[in-house]
């Protein structure tokens, strides 16, 4: 039933290694996207110009504008997908670009992270996330076992077999990148975002967000949509709701996730990230092949 | 330990400017064994790894990130000739490489 998956990436990309890799053909409608949103949303293009916050916000909103461009390219192209998913704030994006929610209320979602930023620093909340490059999900899980709580730190997303993301309290994300280090990771390094999503303590600093993703109407996805909780696929508006507010403070199993797209008959995915990042952290089985804009 | 003959040196050194031309988009008579794959070519750890996993499947080698991981915190790889060495001796030494 499912042949062709798109996959969406999260946040982390910065926009100049996004650009470099969009076509000039394309540049056009990104530019047009981006006057209007950052218009709409009062940001500034000169992203240095924009407050704290507002400065990481329009990052993220640039990504998800190049997502935009990147998905009605392969439509353009009669690339169309059965299926989806979308790792972390990758969720929000394909909740615009399947039609479930506006663009317009993406942009708005990912604005919402800016309460959630302000909460945790009132709150005097240190926080951070961190990947670590050449261990597994359960060599970590192992690791941190006898030395971190889960209130301290947890793997906030499994990817694949080398690639692991943890979330948790900042001083102890320092520690366990220094520790993957020793223990041989090919490389460990901290976001710095000061925030931690995907971790449960986030649930206590998100409420503004998660109250926001509810204030609209999501209709039913014209694709379905696999969670990346509970692997289940998704058809139903209120299913796309739930997902996005899950998305702040649970943990992922990206890795899980694509293992279960591959069940559902997928042999074809398309990394919808302009500079294919997904395609560089993922791995699908020799059976597989995962697309990106410059395969198409 | 494996043997490794100057056939195979080169060819694993033809292996990697390769991989590093087409990965970077730049051309292979422009990187030299001084060139730093980080800085100059703007190479990540995930080429890496996939560098790795390429190596691993041509040479038939059972290899664990953590003992190449282990054995970069004593020779960084500052260079192409550092890559091509380190190379070397994972095709040489396999997971022993960490005691090399």
């Amino acid at each position: 039933m499912y042949n062709r998956a798109f996959l969406f990436n999260g946040i982390g990309s910065k926009p100049e290694k996004l650009l470099v890799k969009l076509p000039s053909e394309l540049m056009d409608k990104y530019e047009f996207y981006l006057d209007e949103a950052f218009g709409r949303l009062g940001l500034n293009k000169d992203l240095e110009k924009n407050k704290a916050y507002d400065g990481r916000v329009a990052e993220w909103i640039i990504s998800l504008i190049c997502d935009r461009v990147v998905f009605e390219y392969y439509i353009s192209k009669g690339i169309i997908p059965d299926i989806g998913a979308g790792y972390s704030s990758g969720i929000v994006s394909i909740s615009g670009c399947f039609g479930s929610v506006s663009h317009e209320f993406t942009h708005s979602i990912i604005m919402m992270n800016r309460a959630t930023m302000r909460c945790l620093e009132e709150h005097d909340q240190r926080l951070d996330m961190g990947v670590v490059i050449g261990f597994s999900y359960s060599d970590i899980e192992e690791m941190f076992r006898d030395k971190f709580s889960s209130d301290e730190i947890i793997i906030g997303s499994g990817n694949s077999k080398f690639h692991v993301m943890v979330s948790g309290k900042a001083d102890s994300v320092e520690k366990a990148l220094t520790l993957c280090q020793n223990e041989g990771a090919l490389k460990a390094f901290s976001f710095g975002t000061g925030v931690a999503y995907h971790h449960p303590i986030m649930k206590n600093y998100s409420q503004e967000y998660v109250d926001f993703c509810a204030s609209t109407e999501y209709k039913d996805p014209d694709y379905p949509i696999l969670s990346i909780f509970d692997r289940e696929v998704m058809t139903k508006g209120e299913q796309i709701l739930r997902e996005n507010q899950l998305n702040v403070y649970t943990p992922i199993r990206w890795d899980l996730a694509i293992q279960k797209l591959e069940e559902l008959g997928v042999t074809e995915f398309f990394d919808v990230s302009a500079n294919g990042a997904v395609s560089k952290f993922s791995r699908v089985s020799r059976k597989c092949k995962i697309y990106t804009l410059e395969d198409v | 330990m494996r043997e490794i003959t100057e056939e195979i040196r080169q060819e694993i050194k033809d292996m990697i400017f390769d991989y590093y031309a087409e990965e970077c988009e730049v051309e292979k008579d422009e990187i030299t064994m001084d060139t730093n794959p980080q800085e100059d070519l703007g190479s990540d750890s995930l080429m890496f790894v996939e560098l790795i996993e390429m190596t691993a499947d041509k040479y038939d080698l059972d290899i664990k990130l953590q003992s190449i991981g282990k054995y970069m915190l004593k020779a960084p790889m500052e260079t192409m000739s550092d890559v091509v060495e380190m190379f070397c001796k994972i095709y040489q030494y396999g997971n022993d490489i960490v005691n090399q």
